[in-house]
């Protein structure tokens, strides 16, 4: 298993979470492809600090930070999702459209 | 005393000067209280100083050499501008000419503008060409003729243009400045052609060069042809002669002035340039032919006029254009002659018509009629300025078409049938104007005609008295061919066609015999000659026409095509703006589509080199 199938396995990943977030029309499906696309990133991470960086794995610290950067991300994502939704009362992107021209 | 007043000839321009600046004070703008007449009556003053000290000049330089007299004028890097002043009995003897019909002029006006409030104006204008044409025969040099040319040819737009309410004036005046600047220009172009081949404009000294110079025959033509253009348009010559019959809409009194010298500033002018012109063999043969249309196209014309003044200033161009034929065929003695004596009568003419206009208040020569009991001095005025104009002895016209018929006798022999057509002609033309004023039955219009009171009929009579006696005066300066030394064959022809014309003229008009209004049986030619061979029309449809079109295109091709091409470009950064602002759709995965697209954009750019060769092998 060498290293360019994780980085393509990532990257597929990543590219299935720019789908999502640019196509959803759910504000919540649109925070899970930010998801998929930090979980692509940490995959990169591990895959390097896996293949690249065996004594100190520095990959493996840093994508526990994401990880953690990613719950408080969300945290704060679905309580912006929250105040439109108590605002607007929907959660459609397509809704979001005041800031135009 | 005399050797200062000979001293000080430069002043007979200034006094003029003077009056014209002075009269201003008299405008109405600014003494609102007495009246513009003292402006009249300074300026004829002025006139009377400039005339006595020409008198007294012309005593002294007679039979003198002339002299030559500079003053330095602006000297730049390689150019000496000199104005030279020429001192000679026929410079003198113009500055007389020129104020003694000026204070004659003047005079009239005091009495014809008796009911008019612009004195200031007008003779300020008169005063202004009095001193334009002293000036321009006492300068030696064509630059500073040009110059002194160009104030003329401002002061005729001035001077037609006084009664500016009228709409026909402004018009005249406007075709008047136009088509002598057009002649000026040209005259400039071989003013300033003709430095680099002479190193001189003053006249003498071209005429010693062209006396001796080597000119390629193309330039020479060339050059005298620009020369020659300034004249025709000041001696409203075919095709520039539309602007004298309609300055015939200025005042009388000006006309007086115009017909008789301000057109023959040309004439000056170019007898200056006679050597220069001699150079080129086509010059000389443009100036003839120009001069023969117009003699006899002039008089054609004057003939079908209805209007005595409009009449009378085709005789103007008429006579003109035998100077013309004069100074090509190298008489610039007898174009002198003729000028001179043309002058004289043709005033004379102007100003008997003006009495008659003045209180008969028609100028059309179809209502007029049967004056010639009531208006003996105008009558008469007019009889003796007809003679004096035309070949008829003893007159001075006489002796000066005899001086130039008899040196074309000599090379151009077919000029003398044209020479005696174009003065039957004019016989005619006068006697058909006499008869249809002076003979017949009062009309309508001349019913109660009074001869006009001492102003007008004064300076009228001085000159019949001096056309009178231009013939004794002629001789007693030696002027006058010897009775031996007279071609009498010439002279009896000359004789003959004045005669034949006037006798013509009489039976036709004078006689009853005939119904009149005279119809030819030619309905086209006689309106051909009385519409100036549709001249207006021409204009309009040549030059006019081609230089409005091209104004009308230039200024469409400025406002759409320049200015088009600048506004489009703020049109563009506008419309591009407008439309690119929906770039900013509001959606928020627009913008991370947007920023996805860029990233991948620049790193496939930037990884084009390693990418690029995956993509080709299969």
């Amino acid at each position: 298993m060498p290293l360019e199938f994780f980085l393509l396995l990532a990257a597929a990943l990543f590219c299935i979470g720019i789908y999502g977030l640019i196509t959803s029309r759910n504000a919540v499906r649109v925070l899970m492809s930010v998801e998929l696309l930090l979980n692509s990133v940490n995959i990169n991470l591990v895959a390097f600090s896996n293949f690249l960086d065996r004594q100190n794995i520095n990959g493996q610290v840093f994508t526990v930070f994401v990880i953690t950067v990613a719950a408080a991300e969300a945290a704060v994502g679905l309580a912006i999702i929250l105040a439109i939704y108590r605002n607007r009362d929907t959660v459609d992107m397509e809704q979001f459209n005041l800031l135009k021209w | 005393m005399t050797q200062f007043l000979l001293h000080t000839v430069w002043l007979i321009p200034c006094y003029a000067f003077v009056g014209a600046i002075a009269s201003g004070l008299w405008s109405p703008a600014l003494i609102r209280q007495t009246g513009p007449r003292p402006a009249g009556y300074l300026n004829l003053l002025m006139t009377l100083l400039a005339f006595v000290h020409s008198l007294s000049v012309f005593v002294q330089v007679w039979q003198q050499p002339a002299e030559q007299w500079s003053v330095s004028w602006l000297q730049v890097a390689g150019l000496d501008l000199t104005l030279s002043l020429e001192i000679s009995a026929v410079t003198v003897g113009a500055t007389l000419l020129v104020t003694g019909l000026n204070l004659l002029a003047q005079t009239y006006a005091i009495g014809y503008l008796e009911m008019d409030w612009g004195w200031s104006r007008f003779f300020a204008m008169l005063a202004l060409f009095e001193a334009g044409m002293c000036s321009l025969v006492l300068c030696n040099s064509l630059f500073f003729a040009y110059i002194v040319l160009e104030i003329l040819t401002l002061g005729t737009y001035l001077i037609v243009g006084t009664w500016y309410n009228q709409s026909l004036v402004v018009t005249g005046a406007r075709d008047a400045f136009l088509t002598k600047r057009v002649g000026d220009l040209f005259l400039l172009m071989g003013v300033l052609a003709i430095y680099p081949l002479a190193g001189t404009w003053d006249f003498d000294q071209l005429g010693q060069w062209a006396a001796t110079a080597q000119v390629n025959p193309t330039v020479a033509t060339l050059v005298g042809l620009a020369l020659l253009a300034g004249p025709m348009g000041k001696c409203a010559q075919f095709p520039l002669h539309l602007w004298l019959d309609e300055a015939m809409e200025g005042p009388i009194p000006s006309t007086v002035l115009r017909n008789s010298v301000v057109v023959a500033t040309g004439a000056w002018v170019l007898i200056k340039l006679e050597p220069v012109l001699a150079l080129s063999p086509v010059v000389l043969t443009a100036m003839i032919t120009i001069g023969a249309i117009t003699a006899v196209g002039g008089t054609l014309i004057a003939i079908a006029q209805i209007d005595i003044k409009r009449a009378l200033s085709y005789s103007v161009s008429t006579f003109m254009g035998l100077v013309f034929i004069a100074v090509g065929t190298g008489q610039t003695e007898a174009a002198l002659l003729l000028v001179l004596s043309h002058a004289i009568a043709q005033a004379l003419l102007v100003m008997s018509t003006g009495s008659i206009v003045l209180n008969s208040i028609t100028q059309d020569l179809t209502q007029l009629g049967g004056l010639w009991r009531r208006r003996p001095i105008s009558g008469i005025s007019y009889l003796v300025g007809v003679a004096g104009l035309i070949g008829f002895p003893p007159l001075g016209g006489f002796w000066a078409l005899l001086e130039l018929a008899d040196g074309l006798w000599a090379t151009q022999p077919a000029l003398i049938a044209v020479l005696l057509l174009v003065n039957g002609l004019t016989a005619f033309s006068m006697t058909r104007e006499f008869g249809l004023i002076f003979a017949g039955s009062p009309s309508q219009m001349t019913e109660r005609s009074p001869e006009n009171f001492w102003l007008v009929t004064l300076p009228m009579m001085v000159l019949l008295g001096f056309t009178l006696h231009l013939p004794l005066i002629l001789q007693s300066l030696g002027l006058l061919p010897h009775w031996a030394d007279l071609n009498k064959d010439m002279a009896l022809l000359l004789l003959w066609s004045s005669v034949t014309g006037i006798g013509i003229g009489a039976v036709v008009y004078v006689g009853h015999s005939i119904p009149k209004p005279i119809q030819l049986p030619w309905k086209r030619l006689q309106d051909l000659f009385a519409f100036d061979l549709y001249t207006p029309q021409l204009y309009r449809a040549s030059i006019v026409g081609v230089v409005d079109k091209a104004s009308r295109l230039t200024d469409w091709f400025d406002r759409q095509v320049v200015d088009g091409v600048v506004n489009f470009v703020g049109w563009v950064s506008l419309f591009s703006g407008q439309a690119l602002k929906y770039s900013n759709s509001g959606q928020g995965q627009f913008y991370i589509l947007t920023i996805a697209v860029g990233l991948t954009t620049i790193a496939l750019s930037l990884g084009w080199s390693f990418v690029w060769p995956y993509l080709l092998t299969p």
